[in-house]
């Protein structure tokens, strides 16, 4: 019975650390026309702990991508220096879609393990009924 | 009463089994996306059943591979998964992998289930019992 709640504890996990890697992956995409923001990278470790010894899953700490901001030039635009530029966000759409399609299909194979895993105790419960 | 019985026995040691590969195979669904993490898995139920000690336990068999008994709940190792191919990121998950292994989990645990239940059938309509 404890596999399952295990089981069941470790599924939560992934869903939890999945869904916040869509959370930065939405604010990126938000902020993508934003001058001068630098999209945000988030990562997983494993987290092994606690008497069970499973390796739930957790997101390290969010860092900032330092790669080149993008000069776009626009006289007009208020924060433009002398030339006319001014620094737009580093977020490359393309990539951010990419990871969010990624982490959509995490989220379900959890999801499918987590149903799975239910399925499986309430049949073992179903053995005490007549 | 029913742990002398061989059938629950075996019964048991499989639904066993196959619980605690469901929570591997949940761990490693969870750490799909953690970096340097590598997969793990039990040792398969045969080879487990083969280790068995007492040899009055084990179970005849017409064909090796026929029957595959386990009559001790024998403590369930895990093993780290060899062979797998690695992601660029040193993680060993495939997704498409564990989802088999989660299939071929459930379908054990299932039939671990319907053993246990038509004995304890037959036990109670040899009791009288509607």
């Amino acid at each position: 019975m404890s596999d399952f709640s295990n089981a069941l504890d470790v599924s939560i996990s992934g869903l939890k650390a999945q869904s916040q890697r869509l959370r930065h992956l939405s604010e990126n995409i938000a902020n993508a026309d934003t001058p001068g923001y630098r999209r945000k990278t988030v990562s997983f470790e494993s987290e092994y702990g606690g008497p069970d010894g499973i390796a739930r899953v957790q997101t390290s700490r969010i860092r900032t991508d330092q790669s080149e901001l993008e000069r776009i030039y626009d006289p007009a635009h208020p924060m433009a220096d002398e030339g006319g530029h001014y620094e737009g966000s580093n977020v490359n759409l393309l990539i951010e879609i990419a990871d969010a399609r990624e982490a959509q299909r995490s989220y379900e194979a959890n999801l499918k393990m987590f149903e799975q895993s239910r399925k499986m105790s309430s049949n073992l419960m179903s053995l005490l009924q007549k | 009463m029913l742990d002398r019985i061989d059938l629950f026995k075996t019964a048991f040691a499989l639904a066993r089994h196959s619980g605690a590969r469901q929570a591997t195979i949940a761990e490693n669904i969870a750490n799909a996306d953690t970096p340097g993490y590598k997969a793990k898995d039990l040792q398969p139920f045969s080879a487990s059943a083969a280790t068995t000690k007492d040899a009055s336990q084990i179970m005849v068999a017409t064909r090796s591979g026929h029957l595959a008994g386990a009559h001790q709940a024998s403590p369930i190792n895990i093993i780290e998964a060899r062979g797998r191919s690695t992601n660029p990121n040193e993680n060993s998950v495939s997704l498409q992998e564990e989802m088999l292994f989660a299939v071929e989990a459930k379908r054990g645990h299932d039939r671990a289930l319907a053993i246990y239940k038509s004995g304890l059938r037959i036990l109670r309509s040899s009791l009288g019992a509607k």
